[in-house]
């Protein structure tokens, strides 16, 4: 059985004739083409890679229909930098090593975008092992994945409410 | 010799790798479509052994977009999968399981390959899967080793006259004179489950094949050039008809993407049959059934001591379980070989006896994950030593001062040879970040209040690359790092490499080492690696041998252009001076006596490569400059310690680790942050095996483990801070000092931790032997002893 639907990915209306059984995580990759979201367990949400921003919430993709996500607003990786200007948490995650192979990076990133939207996110390590519970990393162990987070958090406490908020559209 | 400013050597620099992955911009295998690309998936076995009788694919193939179905009767054809290359060349007795790419008769493990399955649409090629009807003769299957081992035991390949793919014995010093004068022998037996490195992008390929190029493979590889290689023989054709290409973004490897895997080899008969790209993507479920298990080792040791502590002997009858062992290169008995070989580690025991078996079962063949055969070895060295001090009254800091190597160069009785490192200093560091006086009192103090805390030791030696006396038998490859520098015309280099990275950085550290030879910064270089037909020939990567062989090979192609810089920057200044009276800063070639005659870099690359006839009289023109490096020694090593503190709760078997450090040699860091990152990595991997992860089989052979969430793989919720402390000894034998890093914290990991849950549950008189440590396990020992 197939429809028509259409998502808004990173700001761009994609319409298409898709299978209801398709993914959305699929959707995402193979119809948007935007392969910056990753799959590293496919159908269990445990790995988290796939995580994307749907109506501006943390949702694992691969735990979803494209059918589902009709007509939502949805953001990827690709869509957390403005211009040329890295997310400030994408710099911390360059500036404090956040990242090796970068399978996972997704997942964490759009993930902590959800938990630093709230301005009184804890901030403390406990707090963001428990934010970041949701995903898995092999490589790094975590521990800069963390630092990175602190430091996000740190420089995003230090802009005005305005300011802050234009890294949080969604 | 120029006395060259080191400015970007030992600096945490961002890495370069990471603005693309950032941005979403990197590029994996699966993310790849090439046009009229086809998708296969693989039918697979659902019983451990068992016979095919008839394989029925009409329904699959009446389905939308299915082209074709091949089974190992289709392939057979091809021959079988070992050759004289694909299987290690150790001392000892060596069994050669005969294969094909797709079983042609029987399966040997659930999960095996049984047919493959082409089509349009992945979703279709996944429902065609099931629909393939496979009869099959359900055999018995031998799943225990120890079971195979004996006479009567039935056999996993019928041919054979018993079920051992391996056996070796090793021997060093006089054992029997050491164990006729000991004081104390202690026994223990030592097992480990099967867990291992699971990256976390699961195997991807595509083959596309062409009559004018030949075969092109994209594949997540750690060593494009060797699968090349053994591809080539495989289809009978030459190298240059087949190009390998390891593309920059490979999710993780660990090893485990070491291997020439069965299914590389169908995907490329495919598309040379079908004159078509296919692609396939593994699934998490046949990742988790097939490969990343390691780690299934049985060690029964004997530990001969003085009663001083000084230990004189170690006998060892190791049983490792390899499963089917069909993994080409490494044949999984490689693993428990060099296990073997670095038994006694950081520890001087000039006496051995090590008889080691590598049994074939019906499970999946085991496959090299980081720590490469090594961590159930560290958690029997490490746990033996702890027992023995126990027994003998001795703390476990003093037993292993008098027992660690002391001097250098230092051979292992097995024959590794270590070159530099400093235990004794390292065990001082871990004593004094862990405050150990104090940690003693505040674990009496809270024995008092009913709690148990412990704490717990390990030491140990990371490989820094295998040199070729030790690869070339193991798997007939060539230890050497390689790497090309070559100037563009406007001055800026690339450097072309033979270990293409999984997720390292190598594009960050290279770059590094090669700013500060040619006197540039990082932004001036640039990486290229993982493509047979650009990068120059290497093993790939594998036993940290990035920082200690590769880096080195960089250094040196990039010094041995300094004196055709220098000539030409003489030539333009119309000079007559030599490199060493030049100096390499801030992309120019200066005159160290006189800084203002200067050339700069670019002008001599412009000059070099767009007109030669500027040049020097008789000089040739271009600026490029390989170099091989070699290290002067069979092995280069790190000398690490970790130790790390606890509390157990006997009520419920949980453990809670409360400080992790390590103290770590990494030679000479190039990029000190990422130096720790590989460190965090490795321990946690280390955390996770020895802890929680486990790859469990029913009595019948069945995975109960095809998930994630079943495997239990180790999350931020999971896991402690941890804390890294340099202890540097640089090697003397790399240009830069430096030894490489990634392998080895895995392996500190479960002697240490196993030390710590013993040593606070010493008032039970548990003895921790068995991994993964599971709160069950301990909550098991615990009611044992309580009874």
């Amino acid at each position: 059985m197939k429809r028509e639907i259409g998502i808004t990915i990173n700001g761009e209306r994609i319409e298409a004739f898709v299978e209801h059984r398709l993914l959305l995580v699929d959707f995402i990759r193979e119809v948007a083409g935007a392969t910056g979201t990753h799959v590293g367990c496919g159908f269990e949400g445990r790995c988290g890679a796939c995580t994307v921003l749907v109506d501006g919430a943390a949702c694992k993709s691969c735990l979803m229909f494209a059918v589902q996500a009709e007509g939502t607003d949805i953001t990827t990786i690709e869509g957390l930098a403005r211009g040329d200007t890295l997310h400030p948490l994408q710099q911390a995650f360059t500036d404090r090593h956040g990242l090796q192979c970068g399978y996972c990076t997704p997942g964490f990133l759009i993930t902590l975008y959800d938990y630093l939207k709230d301005p009184e996110c804890d901030a403390s390590a406990e707090g963001i092992r428990e934010a970041i519970g949701g995903v898995l990393c092999r490589c790094t162990g975590y521990v800069h994945i963390i630092e990175a987070a602190q430091q996000a958090i740190e420089v995003l406490a230090q802009m005005d409410g305005a300011e802050r908020a234009k890294w949080f559209p969604k | 010799m120029n006395t060259q400013e080191q400015t970007w050597v030992g600096r945490s620099i961002r890495r370069k790798e990471d603005h693309r992955l950032l941005i979403g911009d990197g590029r994996y295998v699966a993310d790849m479509t090439l046009p009229r690309m086809l998708i296969a998936a693989f039918v697979r076995s659902p019983h451990a052994n068992a016979r095919i009788i008839h394989i029925d694919a009409s329904r699959a193939l009446t389905m939308a977009g299915i082209t074709e179905v091949k089974t190992g009767k289709d392939l057979e054809h091809l021959g079988p999968v070992l050759s004289d290359l694909s299987i290690p060349r150790l001392p000892g007795e060596t069994k050669r399981p005969v294969f094909w790419p797709l079983p042609v008769n029987e399966v040997t493990y659930v999960g095996d390959l049984v047919a493959v399955v082409i089509g349009r649409d992945k979703y279709v090629v996944e429902d065609a899967v099931h629909a393939v009807a496979v009869e099959y003769d359900v055999r018995e299957a031998v799943l225990d080793p120890e079971i195979a081992l004996l006479p009567d035991s039935p056999r996993v390949y019928s041919d054979w006259d018993d079920n051992v793919v391996y056996h070796q014995h090793f021997s060093g010093g006089d054992i029997e004179q050491a164990f006729a004068s000991a004081d104390l022998v202690v026994s223990q037996r030592f097992r480990s489950a099967r867990s291992g490195a699971s990256p976390m992008e699961p195997r991807a390929s595509i083959a596309e094949y062409s009559a004018a190029e030949g075969l092109t493979v994209w594949l997540t590889t750690q060593r494009s050039h060797i699968k090349r290689h053994l591809l080539a023989e495989y289809f009978k054709i030459p190298d240059s008809k087949i190009r390998v290409i390891a593309p920059k973004d490979v999710g993780g490897g660990f090893g485990v993407k070491a291997p020439l895997y069965r299914e590389d080899i169908v995907l490329c008969h495919l598309s040379m049959c079908l004159k078509r790209p296919v692609k396939w993507v593994e699934n998490r479920q046949e990742n988790l059934v097939n490969i990343g298990q390691e780690r299934d080792q049985i060690h029964d040791i004997e530990l001969a001591l003085r009663k001083d502590g000084k230990i004189l002997g170690i006998r060892d009858r190791m049983v490792a379980d390899c499963g089917s062992a069909q993994v080409p290169i490494y044949v999984s008995f490689s693993m428990p070989w060099l296990g073997a070989m670095y038994l006694t580690n950081g520890y001087d025991i000039p006496n051995i006896d090590i008889d080691l078996y590598c049994v074939v079962t019906h499970k999946p063949g085991l496959t090299p994950s980081r720590s490469f055969g090594s961590f159930t070895c560290r958690f029997a060295i490490d746990r033996i030593v702890d027992i023995a001090a126990r027994r003998l009254k001795i703390d476990p800091v003093e037993i292993r001062r008098k027992n660690a190597i002391k001097k250098y160069p230092h051979t292992l009785a097995t024959g590794v040879h270590c070159d530099s490192g400093d235990f004794p200093g390292a065990l001082d560091k871990a004593c004094h970040a862990i405050d150990y006086e104090r940690f003693r009192k505040e674990q009496q103090a809270a024995r008092g209040e009913g709690r148990y805390l412990g704490i717990g030791f390990s030491l140990g030696i990371e490989f820094s690359g295998l040199s070729s006396q030790i690869l070339v038998p193991m798997e007939r490859q060539p230890g050497f790092g390689v790497a090309t520098v070559r100037f563009d015309a406007n001055g800026n280099v690339q450097v072309a490499h033979g270990d293409q990275p999984q997720g390292q950085g190598h594009d960050t550290t290279i770059a590094q080492v090669v700013a500060d030879e040619l006197g540039l910064t990082p932004d001036d270089i640039y990486v290229i690696s993982g493509d047979t037909q650009s990068a120059p020939f290497a093993a790939g990567t594998l036993a940290s041998r990035m920082g200690g062989y590769t880096l080195s090979a960089a250094v040196l192609a990039a010094r041995g252009l300094r004196p055709k810089l220098a000539a030409i920057a003489a030539h333009h200044l119309g000079i007559s001076a030599g490199e060493d009276e030049f100096v390499f800063r801030d992309g120019e070639v200066m005159l160290a006596a006189d800084p203002t005659q200067r050339v700069a870099v670019a002008r001599i690359a412009e000059t070099a490569m767009l007109a030669p006839t500027e040049l020097p009289p008789g000089m040739d023109g271009g600026l490029e400059n390989t170099a091989h490096f070699e290290a002067d020694t069979t092995g280069m090593h790190s000398t690490n310690v970790h130790v790390v503190t606890v509390e157990v709760f006997p009520n419920t078997g949980d453990c809670q680790i409360l400080r992790y450090i390590a103290v770590d040699d990494c030679g000479r860091p190039v990029n000190p942050t990422m130096v720790r990152g590989q460190i965090h990595g490795g321990v946690a991997l280390g955390i996770g095996n020895a802890c929680q992860e486990e790859f469990v089989y029913d009595e019948a052979g069945n995975p109960l483990v095809t998930t994630l969430t079943d495997y239990l793989m180790v999350s931020a919720r999971d896991l402690p801070h941890i804390e890294v402390i340099n202890h540097d000894n640089p090697s003397p034998h790399t240009p830069l000092g430096t030894k490489g890093k990634g392998e080895g914290p895995t392996g500190m990991v479960p002697g240490a931790l196993g030390n710590a849950i013993e040593d606070a549950l010493s008032p039970f008189g548990v003895t921790i032997a068995e991994l993964p440590m599971t709160k069950e396990r301990i909550w098991t020992l615990i009611d044992e002893a309580s009874r």
